[in-house]
């Protein structure tokens, strides 16, 4: 281990949508721009995005999902089996159309290895294939069709799996499942783990997913059983709370570590940021330990986006230098 | 036999022109709309709010909380010793709150929903109820920096409330609503929630238990000698033994979820009807009240209404309008 490969950076998976994008993106709804004009513009953000996490000096790269609103809905309405939802509130003034699954699902063609290859095309440094877990897409749709939930993710599993191995055959190094919503409900958590056991069975790619805002006491330890080899989770907002979980119960993958919080505009300083990274290191080793924001930062805009993911960068280099002292012989 | 609702009813639609509120809040954003004329905005929504209630058919009505960001913002703002902290998941929705961050006593002037109660109570022509949180609900979701203890913090929390309720009942509230969904979630609080409904039960207003999300099974029994006067619970959107069980309620008025408020499945007048009629082997129709799971704004505002319209056809018997 030396100091160049620990501490590896990363981000979650979604940036802000720059203001031509979001204006763009709007009037295409209108029918004033139209698709080949929308994705042009997603491809640009997308390559200003890359050059950025470059310039950043992050380690592992997203594609910031210029093309994606809602991480569910962005899926449902590329599978056959969806309809779109109205309109629900998520939080305070935002809201998305959460999609309904009312029919047999079926992954007509690739959703996002397109995506995945232009913005791999783009850097030497690794892009992570980025996609939604089958109980989040579960949780987060109304279920019209499926007699039961678990019919529902395992439905979802075979879907989400397609997608995945297409991934992996594209190339991707890092395949992300996210399950944000597998702690709703603490009950389902087998149905969780046997769905995602389907999506990463075949796959040869690092597996990771993220999982934020909710109750993961509640699912730990029987989370370690979820078939992939990184948990990348929300710590900052939690004020580090779940680590102490893992005295009682020894984390055993690879951890990615929310270091600065992404639903405040407040920026966090590198010191608080790297004490967060010292506090992971107690429990997971460097070379399996990979700072990042809490969560996407699709809600911030660009300029807090990137101030937040530097902060990530210098303190992780702050910590590397610690460790790195910490190895000179004396 | 009467209808109800629960909780908020949705803010927004996506009809033209329903996006009001929506785009008046961006403009408060961006600092441009002054908050008077918000308050109007959040006037003339809640007003269409009501009136929706009202043409469904709904008996007692709430004023659709449409200024209320989440079930404890209007207190967390309001209340001295507490603040909004940071986003949390609403127990198992895809909708967040604000965690109240309590940082020293919490006292409240019994006034903050009074403003808002008059408002509604001046336009509504039907029964009109009140809502505020409910203690077990506000104290587990809270961070506190302050109580020693969750005893402390729950009790602080009823006083409050209390204070609410009475301000409440001076402005005519003759029902109110505490939405208290932390209570079946852990049903081991069942003891100290009983002191704490106690002590809101002081306030003089009857009041009704709303506890949704999760089966009431355990604590049925419970509820049953709580100091209020209606229990509402869920017997659609989960597994549960409660609908086989609501006899335990020998005085109550027991309000019936039988509307899943959480998925856009819309009930048969088939499977509604075998809910009330076992409900009414169990209850006279006098003490039984049918409702949705919970707030209505978990849907679109067009399954919302279609929703609404089913659970007044329950009512009458599946009979339509």
């Amino acid at each position: 281990m030396t100091a160049d490969n620990v501490l590896l950076t990363t981000a979650v998976g979604s940036f802000g949508k720059p203001e031509y994008l979001q204006k763009a993106r709007n009037a295409n709804a209108r029918g004033k721009v139209s698709p080949t004009e929308l994705r042009d513009l997603e491809r640009k953000a997308t390559a200003e995005w890359i050059k950025a996490q470059e310039e950043i000096g992050l380690d592992i790269l997203v594609d910031g999902e210029m093309y994606r609103g809602d991480m569910v809905a962005f899926f449902a309405d590329l599978l056959d089996g969806y309809s779109e939802g109205g309109l629900v509130r998520s939080y305070g003034n935002r809201y998305y159309h959460k999609p309904v699954i009312s029919g047999v699902l079926k992954r007509p063609k690739p959703m996002t290895v397109e995506w995945f290859q232009y913005a791999q095309s783009l850097t030497q440094k690794p892009v992570k294939g980025m996609l939604t877990g089958p109980y989040t897409m579960l949780d987060w749709s109304y279920n019209e069709a499926y007699a039961t939930r678990r019919d529902a993710a395992l439905a979802l599993a075979e879907v989400v799996r397609q997608e995945a191995e297409d991934l992996d055959q594209a190339g991707a190094r890092y395949i992300q499942i996210d399950e944000p919503a597998i702690h709703a409900r603490p009950e389902e958590l087998e149905i969780a783990i046997e769905a995602m056991g389907i999506v990463t069975q075949n796959l040869k790619a690092k597996t990771i997913s993220h999982i934020c805002y909710g109750d993961f006491a509640a699912i730990y330890p029987g989370i370690l059983k979820l078939p992939v080899d990184q948990l990348d989770l929300a710590m900052a907002n939690y004020e580090y709370r779940w680590l102490d979980l893992m005295d009682r119960d020894p984390f055993t993958k690879e951890m990615a570590i929310g270091i600065v919080d992404v639903h405040t505009h407040e920026l966090e300083s590198i010191a608080e940021a790297a004490e967060g990274i010292r506090k992971g290191l107690r429990y997971v080793s460097a070379d399996r330990l990979l700072p990042h924001p809490d969560c996407g930062l699709k809600t911030r805009p660009v300029d807090e986006s990137i101030a937040k993911c530097r902060i990530v960068v210098e303190a992780a280099k702050v910590v590397r230098a610690e460790l790195a002292n910490r190895a000179v012989p004396a | 036999m009467k209808t109800t609702v629960i909780g908020a009813f949705p803010k927004i639609s996506d009809q033209p022109g329903g996006q009001e509120l929506r785009q008046a809040l961006h403009k408060q954003d961006r600092g441009e709309l002054p908050q008077a004329e918000l308050d109007t905005t959040y006037d003339r929504v809640t007003a269409g709010a009501i009136r929706e209630l009202e043409a469904a058919g709904i008996d007692v009505i709430n004023d659709g909380q449409i200024r209320w960001d989440d079930l404890l913002a209007p207190f967390a703002s309001a209340w001295t010793g507490v603040h909004r902290g940071p986003l949390e998941r609403f127990y198992d929705n895809n909708t967040y709150f604000r965690q109240p961050t309590i940082e020293g006593p919490i006292s409240s002037d019994g006034t903050t929903l009074v403003g808002a109660f008059t408002s509604a109570k001046a336009i509504a022509s039907h029964e009109l109820k009140a809502a505020v949180a409910g203690p077990i609900t506000f104290a587990t979701l809270a961070i506190d920096k302050h109580y020693g203890s969750l005893e402390e913090r729950v009790l602080a929390i009823a006083d409050a409330i209390a204070a609410e309720v009475r301000g409440l009942g001076t402005a005519g509230a003759t029902l109110v609503d505490v939405e208290d969904p932390g209570l079946v979630y852990a049903p081991q609080h069942i003891e100290l929630a009983r002191e704490a409904y106690r002590r809101i039960a002081a306030a003089g207003v009857p009041l009704a238990i709303q506890a949704y999300f999760f089966p009431a099974d355990r604590i049925l029994e419970a509820f049953a000698s709580f100091p209020v006067a209606q229990v509402g619970i869920d017997v659609r959107s989960r597994e549960t033994t409660a609908l086989r069980r609501i006899d335990v309620f020998k005085e109550k008025t027991v309000v019936l979820g039988i509307v899943d408020a959480r998925n856009t499945r819309l009930e048969t007048a088939s499977e509604l009807g075998k809910l009330v009629d076992d409900a009414l082997r169990l209850v006279p129709d006098d003490r039984l009240w049918l409702a949705p799971t919970t707030g209505l704004e978990y849907l679109p505002h067009d399954v919302a209404t279609k929703k609404l319209t089913a659970l007044a056809e329950a009512a009458r018997g599946g009979v339509p309008a």
